[in-house]
């Protein structure tokens, strides 16, 4: 410190932070120029779009649909589970094998999906041909839907009972479950989605030799109003499908072993080899209006013709695809589903791969109200990439996992025509006083 | 003077003078051509000291290779006139830097910089305005960081013991960096908007002085300066283009003793002349007393300086202050610092700016 002390507190004023900012006292004391905004409907900038059906498939979906409404759609999942052991070799390197002899068994569901307010929402479980596959349709099906079912469930009183407050039974299941009288089990995730364990006897899941202990059920969904659930399926990750979980014993016969017919408790996990959904009506075919949505589903191509100004001093802050439906969509009321607006690389038509910029909205089944999807990132982009492909793919989210089908009027109708509504700055001119 | 040499050659939007509000819708708010000592003492002793680039006779002064730097830290008070809320601001320059030597018994050579106009400002704007039919709360953001330097090399000579006559050229240089922003209240819906720019300044100009002993006590200066177009760039294209003011001064200073020295200048600029096209610009007078007393090792200085500012709506801004400082010299003369304090008030149509300025300044004489 010494004689120069004083002159810390003169170098630390000196470093003071800046603060150049002030409330503007306009027109007075502010810069001659301002920043000036727009707000343009472009009626016309949709061009040359059309809809393409066929990405993918119900059993390409993520998840299967199960729904009753009369009068307005009916869809049924099923599914076929893998093999199952019906004989095994007591000793490890042993030649020799005994049977198997099924104690009980368990059937796993994922409900990602269901509606909350629906009462008295049951699940039906059907039996089906193990020969079923992609071929089948709902007609095909239909003998075995409506033959009486194997086992049910009520997911609603499962709901209003009690968690188990049993430690063996919480150790058991790693959580608080609920159980019913029959024996189901349900646990609530954290993400809300419900984990259904039906319990069946041998009857109800016999162990044939012959079909190598294959398995296919079918499901159907019942409620005092909006009977509507989505399972998960095997396509959203390995072992994400409906599952049997098969509790067995065998017996060590006495000549390979030193304990006289000792019994040995094992289980077995068999996953899900094939799931799919079926529905009646059928998802309508593609005319001259933009199809989103639906199984096999269907996208559609909007192709945006930006004008040059929107390329040139100007800022986007805000873009709004306006989507005018032809019809209000048919589902189960209180439904609805996600649709994506995303990005092309390249033009391809309908085979154009998709790029990483995209926007979303929710539309809700038996509303006709016009669709906006905000496309701020996207017109951004365009505006400031005169590279970019200006087209977009409006897609259902998940695909193929809902008979839900928005139908939007094309460009083909010119009173309805997708429009985008784009507010914009002007440059600020700066240079002036 | 490594870092000296380094900041006269570095023609930054920190090398600024103090902002103002009162320059936003003109060219900027002119800069302060004064050493710390002559600062203190209101301005009034920088016609003569050889460390304010307002003249260049002066330099005949510095009889020894010499530099020297002021900075400054200023907090300003904006109260508009009528409004509920008013504003602190805060901000650090370095607004002038002078290195001058002799090349010959009579003549010495320097440079350096100062600000010689400052565009360092941001105002915030709040407003509404009807964006799809809904009432969108948006605040506008403007702001710019830099100021218009000028660079100097400057000779004197000393054409007789009682007169010396300097000469300078100016290069006019610097850039502001802008930024103008719009954000909006419904930040879900809507993006912020930026746009940014540099705006780079060029000109140049030139500068005359004498300054003549009447007596063994009394001094007097004389300046004029005359300045080419002021030119605005984006990108190498050009946006404005101003025409600056002639300006000329004179001053006086009475040595009453050894310990005592009193000087007043008064300087006229024609920035109607500049800008005959924008009724917001007014010429400007502006005048400064200022005194410094005691031994030359430590000298207490103190000054008052008035006059106006040159843009404005209606009438010209004027503005008052008053100043104080201190000077310490070290190292056996080799090094001054000195450290100023000054109070300044300008007031025009809907608003009044106050501002306290803390000033340090080191001279040096390798």
């Amino acid at each position: 410190m010494g004689r120069f002390g004083w002159l810390l507190p003169v170098l630390a004023a000196a470093a003071c932070t800046e603060n150049a900012t002030a409330p503007g006292v306009c027109p007075t004391f502010c810069p001659s120029g301002s920043i000036s905004i727009k707000d343009t409907i472009f009626g016309a900038i949709i061009e040359r779009d059309s809809s393409f059906r066929g990405y993918l498939q119900g059993y390409q979906a993520t998840l299967m649909t199960a729904a009753d409404s009369p009068g307005v759609v009916d869809s049924r999942s099923f599914f076929t589970t893998e093999t199952m052991i019906t004989r095994i070799a007591p000793k490890a390197g042993d030649t020799t094998t005994v049977p198997i002899v099924v104690d009980s068994v368990r059937l796993r569901f994922i409900i990602a999906q269901r509606d909350k307010q629906a009462t008295n929402l049951g699940l039906k479980l059907f039996q089906l041909p193990i020969t079923v596959d992609s071929t089948s349709d709902f007609a095909s099906l239909d003998p075995s839907f409506t033959a009486p079912p194997l086992d049910s469930v009520n997911i609603t009183n499962l709901l209003a009972q009690a968690k188990t407050t049993d430690t063996a039974v919480i150790r058991f299941w790693s959580d608080s479950v609920r159980i019913d009288s029959a024996g189901n089990v349900l646990r609530v995730q954290a993400d809300s989605s419900l984990l259904l364990f039906l319990k069946l006897d041998t009857l109800q899941a016999p162990l044939s030799p012959p079909d190598s202990g294959r398995l296919a059920y079918g499901i159907r969904v019942a409620a005092d109003s909006f009977a509507r659930l989505s399972l998960v399926t095997e396509q959203t990750s390995a072992g994400a499908g409906p599952q049997l979980h098969w509790y067995y014993h065998y017996t060590i016969p006495d000549t390979i072993s030193t304990k006289p017919d000792s019994v040995v408790y094992a289980d077995r996990v068999a996953t899900t080899r094939f799931d799919s959904f079926v529905f009646d009506p059928p998802s309508a075919a593609i005319d001259s209006n933009l199809a989103v949505g639906g199984v096999p589903s269907a996208r559609s191509l909007l192709r945006v013709a930006m004008p040059k100004f929107l390329h040139d001093s100007i800022d986007v802050v805000r873009a709004t695809l306006i989507l005018v439906p032809v019809s209000p969509v048919r589902g189960i009321a209180r439904d609805s589903f996600a649709i994506e607006g995303r990005n092309v690389t390249a033009d391809l038509g309908a085979k154009s791969p998709l790029g990483t910029t995209f926007a979303t909205t929710f539309i809700h089944v038996g509303s006709a109200d016009t669709v906006q999807l905000e496309l701020t990132n996207l017109v951004r982009a365009w505006s400031l990439d005169t590279t970019q492909v200006t087209s977009l793919f409006l897609r259902q989210l998940p695909e193929a996992a809902s008979y839900a089908q928005a139908r939007f009027y094309s460009s083909r109708a010119p009173a309805f025509r997708p429009a985008l509504h784009v507010t914009y700055v002007h440059r600020f001119q700066f240079g002036g006083p | 003077m490594v870092t000296a040499l380094a900041l006269a050659i570095w023609p930054s939007g920190r090398v600024a003078a103090q902002d103002s509000q009162f320059g936003i819708k003109g060219l900027g708010t002119p800069g302060r051509w004064e050493s710390v000592r002559a600062r203190s003492t209101g301005g009034a002793f920088a016609p003569f000291d050889p460390f304010s680039p307002l003249t260049d006779a002066s330099l005949a002064d510095a009889r020894r290779m010499s530099a020297s730097i002021t900075g400054g830290t200023s907090w300003r008070t904006l109260e508009p006139t009528g409004a509920a809320q008013a504003s602190s601001l805060r901000a650090t320059r370095f607004p002038a830097l002078v290195i001058a030597g002799p090349v010959t018994r009579r003549i010495v050579v320097g440079g350096g910089f100062a600000t010689y106009l400052d565009r360092t400002f941001g105002v915030r704007i709040q407003d509404t305005i009807d964006l799809r039919g809904v009432q969108e709360p948006v605040t506008d953001e403007i702001t710019s960081d830099g100021a218009v330097t000028d660079l100097r090399l400057a000779a004197a000579a000393r054409l007789h013991t009682r007169l010396a006559l300097g000469l300078g050229f100016h290069l006019l240089t610097g850039s502001t960096r802008v930024v103008a922003t719009r954000s909006f209240a419904d930040s879900t819906n809507y993006r912020n908007s930026t746009a940014r720019d540099e705006v780079a300044y060029s000109g140049a100009g030139g500068s005359a002085s004498l300054l003549l002993d009447v007596t063994r006590d009394v001094r007097l200066a004389g300046w004029l300066r005359s300045d080419s177009r002021l030119r605005a760039d984006i990108g190498g294209r050009q946006v404005a283009e101003n025409d600056l003011p002639f300006s000329y001064g004179a001053g006086l200073q009475w040595r009453a003793g050894a310990q005592a020295a009193v000087a007043g200048t008064v300087m006229w600029r024609n920035w109607r002349g500049a800008s005959p096209a924008d009724s917001n610009s007014h010429d400007t007078l502006n005048w400064s007393v200022g005194a410094e007393i005691g031994s030359l090792g430590t000298p207490l200085r103190f000054g008052v300086r008035g006059g106006q500012l040159p843009f404005g709506v209606g009438q010209a801004p004027s503005e008052v202050a008053y100043s104080a400082g201190l000077g310490r010299q070290f190292s056996g003369g080799r090094g001054r610092l000195d450290i100023g304090l000054e109070r300044l008030e300008r007031k025009g149509t809907a608003l009044t700016e106050r501002v306290w300025t803390f000033l340090v300044g080191l001279t040096v004489r390798p």
